[in-house]
């Protein structure tokens, strides 16, 4: 197979999967449930006599991180089941395509439903804000990378949940590995404690977290409401660190999905 | 002879059940082929093992040994998928797709075409199964034969030398019955190998050159409807009348209905008719998969017994 035929399939059944969810009411509910957040946001800010501005920034910025979450655990969680049940997988990999290419396409369609959604949501929360007299610096741009990168881990890690167990069990598993994840460095933190640091249990939990990826990492949500600066090495670092940790997913993913009988 | 466009040798799929894994035996070691441009008939009872061996064949389900070849070579290449067509039984498609956007979803999945050609081959194909009017409406809105025609053009998009259809006329009417049949009819004059499973035996019987019969996960018949029709029913009935009334009489074979003839007429009586008996594929697959009288070694006398 050429790489081009390779990326192309790839490249179909990712827009398949995006017509799909583009087509599904549910999206339309998150997309309301994210922008009454950010709605929310407005009012919440109106509360403070000083600090509108941000506690509105802050509330909106979450509202877009909470929508992005939703799509990837609650749509990623029946983006394959539905295929097994529906037994449209049966037509599916009868075609010159390999599961690796199946579970791809799956990861880039959501992936690219993802960006519609933020890119809608982030232009209703930079007017929210220009109208609230806080302006859109490209500290703005880079709190909604950080999203965009969480919501890689997020979507490889629901995947890989959706091809072993069923949408609810995945839901369970990766809503889990979301918390877990933004806990994770509140637990290196608490490593630093060197009372702490010897205790078997906090040595035994401190492995463990090492098979966790740390959601915090693409945290830059407060650099646009506080103005703060976030070193480019940081940004990178982060890159790389989402990267990896989809390659080691989808890598996983597609290793159980290869071995999987549709008896 | 031609290279088959499927090979099956001794195909044997086992897998474990309930609570203690019981080993369950849904093939064993089934071989058989299928020659290129025929229709071959894949009969057997519910549970025989059909729908397991077309899972095997398209690697949807690990086979547990056995050698599978296609086009005359081992392992299922994605060049050999890009010449194989597949209909699974029962089929449901992505209901939010229109009947066009469907058809060349799995155009594009299938092989490297242009647009153009693409569009042209779907508008084709549309026309060919009916659906010409209903191509820009979703598939939710069809109707189950609709959905069957739509289905049968989906495996027929990318110009496949083999088609595998399971079961495509189940719960169609009689009017969707026909359609199918005769899609099927048309694609093998293309020079298409279809292969199908169906328990629609007078469907089976007008269509197929070849059948491959199942029970119980077992081969039973492979070879041509004709042969096992032929043997299945040979024989001949005398109607004469004696003493007034009529009667008939059954002879097994040519030199048995000599005699049969002699009796007749040394008796003084008037023979009325002598006719061929001939069972229908129906009657004999009852006696082969139901109640187990005809032994299959004895059907496959002539058939390619494999």
């Amino acid at each position: 197979m050429s790489t081009s035929s390779f990326f192309k399939s790839i490249g179909v059944i990712a827009i398949n999967t995006y017509r799909e969810v583009i087509r599904d009411r549910i999206l339309y509910g998150i997309v309301v449930f994210a922008l009454l957040l950010i709605g929310l946001s407005v009012v919440l800010g109106g509360l403070s006599f000083s600090e509108q501005a941000k506690i509105s920034a802050d509330f909106g910025f979450a509202g877009i991180q909470i929508g992005a979450s939703i799509l990837s655990i609650f749509v990623g969680a029946t983006l394959v089941s539905k295929e097994i049940d529906k037994q449209t997988i049966l037509t599916l990999l009868a075609r010159p395509i390999t599961r690796t290419q199946f579970v791809l396409g799956k990861f880039f369609g959501l992936l690219l439903v993802i960006l519609t959604v933020m890119s809608g949501l982030a232009a209703v929360l930079a007017g929210l804000l220009l109208m609230l007299g806080l302006s859109i610096t490209p500290l703005f741009f880079l709190a909604l990378y950080g999203v965009v990168l969480e919501s890689l881990v997020l979507v490889s890690i629901t995947l890989l949940f959706g091809v072993i167990s069923r949408p609810a069990m995945t839901v369970i598993f990766a809503s889990s590995l979301f918390l877990l994840g933004h806990w994770v460095s509140s637990f290196e933190g608490l490593m630093k404690l060197k009372s702490l640091a010897k205790e078997p249990t906090v040595q035994f939990g401190s492995q463990v977290a090492k098979l966790i990826p740390n959601l915090e990492r693409f945290n830059w949500r407060s650099a646009p409401i506080y103005n703060l600066p976030v070193p480019a090495n940081d940004v990178l670092f982060a890159t790389l660190y989402a990267v990896g940790w989809v390659i080691v997913i989808i890598s996983l993913t597609s290793f159980v999905f290869r071995r999987r009988d549709f008896v | 002879m031609s290279t088959p466009v499927l090979e099956v040798i001794d195909l044997k799929k086992t897998y474990k059940r309930g609570f203690r894994a019981q080993p369950v035996h849904a093939l064993r070691g089934v071989s058989f082929s299928i020659q290129p441009g025929t229709i071959t008939g894949f009969l057997g009872a519910n549970g025989a093992g059909k729908t397991t061996t077309i899972k095997c064949i398209l690697e949807l389900s690990m086979a547990t040994s056995g050698k599978i070849l296609y086009f005359g070579r081992e392992g299922l290449t994605n060049d050999a998928k890009s010449r194989i067509g597949f209909l699974p039984e029962r089929p449901y498609f992505y209901e939010y797709l229109t009947g066009r956007e469907f058809l060349k979803f799995y155009g594009q999945l299938s092989k490297d075409t242009k647009s153009s050609i693409l569009n042209e081959r779907v508008s084709q194909l549309l026309k060919r199964v009916g659906l010409e009017q209903a191509g820009d409406r979703p598939l939710r809105s069809y109707s189950k034969g609709m959905l069957q025609r739509v289905g049968i053009a989906q495996a027929l998009v990318h110009h496949p030398e083999f088609i595998i259809l399971d079961e495509p006329q189940t719960g169609l009417d009689p009017d969707g019955r026909f359609e199918v049949r005769e899609i099927i009819r048309e694609t093998a004059g293309e020079g298409t190998a279809v292969f199908f499973s169906s328990h629609l035996l007078n469907d089976a019987e007008q269509l197929c050159r070849d059948l491959i019969i199942y029970k119980q996960g077992e081969l039973v018949y492979s070879g041509t409807t004709q042969n096992l029709i032929g043997q299945a029913g040979t024989g001949f009935r005398i109607t004469f009348t004696a003493n007034g009334k009529i009667q008939t009489l059954d002879a097994t074979d040519a030199a048995d209905l000599q005699k049969a003839i002699d009796k007749v007429r040394a008796q003084g009586s008037e023979i009325q008719e002598i006719r061929p008996l001939r069972q229908s594929l129906e009657e004999i697959f009852i006696r082969i998969g139901f109640d187990g009288k005809t032994k299959p070694a004895a059907i496959d006398q002539q058939g390619t017994r494999l």
